[in-house]
């Protein structure tokens, strides 16, 4: 999923799928992500950065 | 979409296919492991077989969450569900488990409170908009799933939550690959490792497979591509005579995993003496429960769980499909008794399980054969 929208001191994150679905997603258990990051998500949790920047 | 696109690049898999057959010896019989069941998955649904040398064979393990929970914790997940006061909440796969006596899904058309849940933060969202009922969180995954478990209760304890428990069913990946490995009855040339455990975990805990039984590991990512150069990689260390992990999925998974989700993992949970797995029966030090810190929050010990062992119906193979052992079109119910809409057992329920992902794409590519 790519992180659409950051809210740093919360560790939350608005992210879009491939097939444009939309969730939020907690990324407290990655380091420094950024909006146009693309995380690995398991339940609702980035547990990885796949790739970053837009 | 970038990371996905260039990895299912037909050409290229057609390129890596070549390099794979180069490397294999004709009359040598190479027998690979992919452990995760998001593997099995991506194997039938690109057909990854048929661009592999016929004396290439791939064999599903225990990698399917949904899969390896026996009948027992789905009768116990039951129990509790009918309770008056209980929400029960589970991730989809989940609902259609059988247990001895239906599903979740069944005991939900009874009347039990059971609702799907896409994460464990859901379930907690539902706990704190119904003070008055309980809510369980049936927590079921490897190591890949157990961190969103670990950061929700973490989160239920800071925030307070007192009517929020977790039934705790997570698995972790090496006491049953060190079970097989033992096994006598499964001869094993190497492993394609788990890509989205080791994103937590790392890579580091296999070593043990090189080390101790002398056989490659490769960790993979999840596209045609991923998998098929972890084959041509595993295949090349057969040939040059060596023996290692190594991670084709080096974009994702760094060697030690991810340390922010391990230090969170030994926080709220700590290893069961030993858990049983279906088809496997008792493995030690297999699976988490809550560490003493966070056993507020353990459904377990907040009721009484009735912790019956059922043993699996007659018909159903899914022991050794788990194992190995045999292939899903070999079972006795296979696409007759057992289909995804009709499940009877677990291999079949989840889209990771060896049988439905066979079902749902490689059992047409063998009516073609056929043919």
């Amino acid at each position: 999923m790519r992180i659409l929208k950051l809210d740093a001191e919360r560790a939350i994150a608005l992210c879009e799928s491939a097939d444009r679905q939309r969730r939020s997603v907690e990324v407290a258990l990655i380091e420094a992500p950024a909006e146009g990051d693309t995380l690995l998500v398991h339940a609702g949790v980035a547990i990885a950065i796949a790739g970053r920047g837009a | 979409m970038r990371f996905v696109d260039e990895f299912r690049d037909a050409e290229l898999g057609r390129a890596v296919a070549g390099e794979i057959l180069a490397k294999v010896k004709p009359g040598r019989h190479y027998k690979l492991m992919e452990v995760c069941g998001g593997h099995t998955h991506s194997i039938y649904k690109y057909g990854i077989d048929d661009l592999l040398p016929e004396n290439v064979e791939l064999v599903h393990g225990p990698g399917c969450p949904v899969c390896v929970i026996p009948m027992g914790r789905v009768d116990d997940g039951i129990a509790l569900a009918r309770r008056e006061e209980v929400i029960f909440t589970c991730f989809g796969d989940m609902l259609r488990v059988p247990g001895s006596n239906g599903t979740l899904l069944d005991a939900k058309a009874r009347g039990a409170d059971v609702r799907m849940v896409y994460s464990p933060l859901d379930a907690l969202r539902i706990a704190k908009a119904n003070p008055d009922r309980t809510v369980v969180f049936f927590a079921i995954g490897f190591e890949t799933t157990a961190p969103s478990t670990a950061l929700t209760l973490k989160r239920a304890k800071a925030e307070n939550v007192t009517n929020f428990l977790c039934m705790c069913n997570h698995v972790t990946i090496v006491p049953p690959l060190r079970a097989l490995l033992e096994s006598p009855d499964l001869r094993l040339d190497g492993f394609i490792g788990p890509g989205h455990v080791c994103t937590v975990v790392g890579a580091r805990p296999f070593e043990f497979i090189p080390a101790d039984y002398g056989r490659p590991l490769v960790v993979a990512g999840f596209e045609p591509l991923d998998v098929l150069q972890a084959i041509q990689m595993i295949l090349v260390q057969l040939a040059e005579g060596r023996c290692q992990v190594e991670n084709q999925y080096s974009r994702v998974v760094p060697y030690e995993g991810n340390l922010r989700a391990l230090k969170v993992l030994a926080e709220v949970f700590e290893l069961r003496p030993h858990f049983e797995w279906r088809g496997l029966g008792f493995i030690s030090h297999s699976a988490l429960r809550l560490s003493d810190a966070y056993r507020e929050f353990d459904a377990e010990a907040a009721f009484d769980v009735p912790g019956v062992r059922i043993a699996d119906p007659k018909a159903c193979q899914c022991g050794e499909v788990l194992k190995g052992v045999i292939k899903p079109w070999e079972c006795k119910v296979f696409g007759s008794a057992c289909t995804p809409d009709h499940a009877i057992g677990t291999c079949m329920v989840s889209p990771e399980g060896a049988c439905a992902a066979y079902y749902n794409f490689g059992r047409l590519a063998r009516e073609r054969e056929a043919v």
